[in-house]
């Protein structure tokens, strides 16, 4: 069965676990047959969008290629995961518009306090003593999703549930075929077995 | 009510589709003018009568797909009760997870009406819409056969009954005939609870029990003498009294009746794997019972039930055909199974390759061809039979140009041509006042109508 492209888009605040969340996905769907890129968002930064820097501008700049570069990859059937901070609404809203293929919002929650807590990267704590300025969720605005396609907990849920979450809004919206072992039960193969026996399809 | 009202509540009717799985159109008629199905007749004196074609394979789960989605299976992706998994001979049983097109209630559902669709096969498990779905064949578990869950309980309560245990036959024919009534006269119920219950835009209800009934005593409506004569017209007088239960609740919706394919007698059952094991074709393991024990050096083989793979090198992990070779090994399975005879006739009506038949993003998956038989000759994909034909318990067949569909419609209203059973979604749209969304190739069966 050919499968088609669309565009996987994470937004969130960092360390909310975007990345994580994008490599778990892009390990399920190659598993189901699927072509996939990850576009993250600290990578893309030291090639795609190497110079820009955090001003709104910038970042609406910086977002405007990765949105881009998914939609020639969506398009071409492969699946376009980016994973990037992407704070304002505008320019996610713009990007949904203008890509051809189909565009799913993945909004990846995590309280703010849970990842100052967390901070993997020692980013917050750089942030919040001044030395980061247009630092998004401390100096700098983010602004949430109004109707993401999927929404993710990360302070609630782990890795794999959210991952899984996500993996079953795709299939729901037929973008994602589902698993075959898994639609049914071994007990529940054999009883379909055992119907299809008694009408002489088996 | 002025003119642009009339059009507007003429335009955005509700809609009411009642499946008979396995109905035949030419039965209908029968009961119609010998009496037994007299509500039926006063239904169809009301409206347009007509014989419908149905999906190539001519079997539930992919005409009730092709019903639900609008779409050729090329598109939906099921193309049988079993399927194999990609590059591998293994099976499984596509489910409702496997419809890659979108289905009539999600086409209802984005304008925010409400479907209640109760016993359509081929939508287990039960996928969150909106409105009340309850999965048909090969549903397993309420829980998972029934959206929202807090109608488990009172189905439970109802002692609804999913599926006729059709393995009673083994007990005796008396057995199955009971259990089939038994589980009509419970569907029955649940059908009219939910109807009344229910808020809907869209319902459709089906009854089973006509295809598992005609499976099993099809020979019977044949012969006045058959010990099951009276018992099959006595079944279909039920079916009309639950018929004429809805028609007297009809105020001002569509309504379509329909079945997914016809029926007629079974004279033998052909077993095509044999004729491709006798013809080279085909090798199998020793005490192979499933295609999955298929051995090495085969060209070809079926499924299940006139379903021909070509073994090529690209598709399966055994396969030896080159890409450039298999339309040779099709042409001589098409001339070799066109003189397969009985009784001095071929019993092969008309050979499709993939592309006549199939084309969307699923073709992939599609057989390399399709047989469709005469009447009275069961094609089987059966691997553990040492002669090409044999009588089984079966004694009905399905049949793939005598469908029945009923809309309450003059003559005038709908357009020229035999009905498709893709074209029903779109005619439920038109009369809902709901464009028909790409993706769907039927269209409706209205004269005047967007779709």
């Amino acid at each position: 069965m050919s499968q088609k492209g669309f565009t996987l888009w994470f937004t969130g605040l960092s360390g909310a676990g975007k990345t994580t969340l994008a490599r778990l996905v892009e390990k399920e769907l190659k598993q189901r047959g699927h072509k996939v890129e990850v576009l993250d968002g600290d990578i893309v930064r030291t090639n795609l969008s190497k110079g820009l820097g955090f001003s709104k501008e910038d970042r609406d700049t910086n977002i405007r290629r990765i949105g881009f570069v998914c939609d020639l990859l969506a398009r071409n059937d492969v699946v376009a995961i980016a994973a990037a901070i992407s704070p304002y609404r505008e320019i996610r809203d713009e990007i949904r518009r203008i890509t051809t293929a189909p565009f799913i919002e993945a909004y990846v929650e995590c309280p703010l306090d849970v990842l100052v807590e967390r901070d993997v990267k020692g980013l917050y704590k750089r942030a919040l003593a001044g030395e980061i300025k247009n630092f998004t969720g401390v100096d700098d605005p983010y602004e949430a999703p109004g109707s993401p396609e999927v929404l993710v907990n990360s302070s609630t849920e782990t890795p794999e549930d959210s991952a899984g979450k996500i993996i079953n809004r795709l299939v729901e919206l037929r973008l994602v075929q589902a698993a075959l072992e898994a639609a049914l039960s071994e007990d529940e193969d054999s009883v379909v077995r055992a119907r299809l026996e008694a009408l002489g399809y088996v | 009510m002025g003119l642009f009202d009339r059009f507007k509540s003429k335009a955005a009717k509700r809609a009411v589709i009642i499946g008979l799985d396995g109905t035949p159109y030419t039965l209908v008629r029968r009961f119609i003018e010998d009496g037994t199905m007299p509500r039926l007749a006063e239904l169809a004196g009301r409206g347009s009568l007509l014989q419908m074609d149905t999906s190539v394979p001519d079997i539930s789960s992919v005409a009730w797909t092709s019903f639900m989605t609008g779409a050729n299976p090329g598109r939906h992706g099921i193309y049988g009760f079993l399927d194999l998994q990609p590059n591998s001979y293994k099976i499984f049983f596509p489910n409702s997870k496997h419809i890659r097109s979108a289905t009539l209630w999600d086409a209802v559902g984005k304008t925010g009406k409400r479907s209640v669709v109760i016993n359509v096969p081929s939508t287990y498990p039960a996928q969150p819409l909106n409105g009340t779905l309850i999965a048909g064949f090969v549903a397993v578990d309420i829980n998972k056969a029934t959206y929202p869950q807090e109608l488990v309980p009172e189905l439970k309560r109802r002692d609804y009954r999913i599926d006729v245990d059709a393995r009673r036959v083994q007990e005796s024919h008396d057995a199955l005939m009971d259990e089939i009534l038994t589980t009509l006269d419970r569907r029955i119920k649940t059908l009219l609870w939910l109807y009344d219950s229910q808020q809907w835009d869209l319902y459709i209800g089906v009854v089973t029990e006509t295809d598992r009934l005609q499976h099993f005593f099809m020979d019977a409506i044949f012969d006045e003498q058959h010990k099951y004569y009276s018992a099959f017209k006595d079944f279909y007088s039920k079916v009309d009294r639950f018929v004429g239960e809805i028609a007297s609740r009809l105020r001002d919706e569509t309504m379509i009746l329909m079945s997914d394919h016809g029926f007629t007698k079974i004279e033998q059952q052909v077993y095509l794997n044999r004729w491709l094991v006798e013809h080279g074709f085909l090798k199998l393991k020793e005490n192979a019972r499933s295609i999955e024990d298929i051995a090495a050096g085969s060209l070809a083989f079926a499924l299940d039930p006139g379903r021909i793979y070509i073994n090529t090198k690209e598709r399966f992990p055994d396969g030896i055909v080159d890409k450039a070779d298999s339309s040779k090994i099709l042409a001589e399975i098409k001339v070799g199974m066109s003189e397969i005879t009985a009784g001095g006739a071929s019993i092969v009506k008309r050979l499709y390759e993939r592309d006549e038949l199939f084309a969307g993003d699923c073709i992939d998956s599609a057989p390399d061809l399709c047989i469709q038989s005469v009447y009275g000759y069961d094609l089987k994909g059966a691997v553990n039979k040492t002669q090409l034909m044999d009588r089984e318990v079966f004694t009905g067949m399905h049949t793939q140009d005598d469908s029945t569909c009923f809309i309450n419609a003059s003559a005038d209203e709908i357009r020229e041509g035999k009905p498709h059973i893709t074209d029903i979604a779109p005619t439920v749209l038109a009369a809902m006042g709901i464009e028909q969304p790409p993706g769907m190739d039927g269209r409706s069966l209205f004269r005047n109508s967007g779709n």
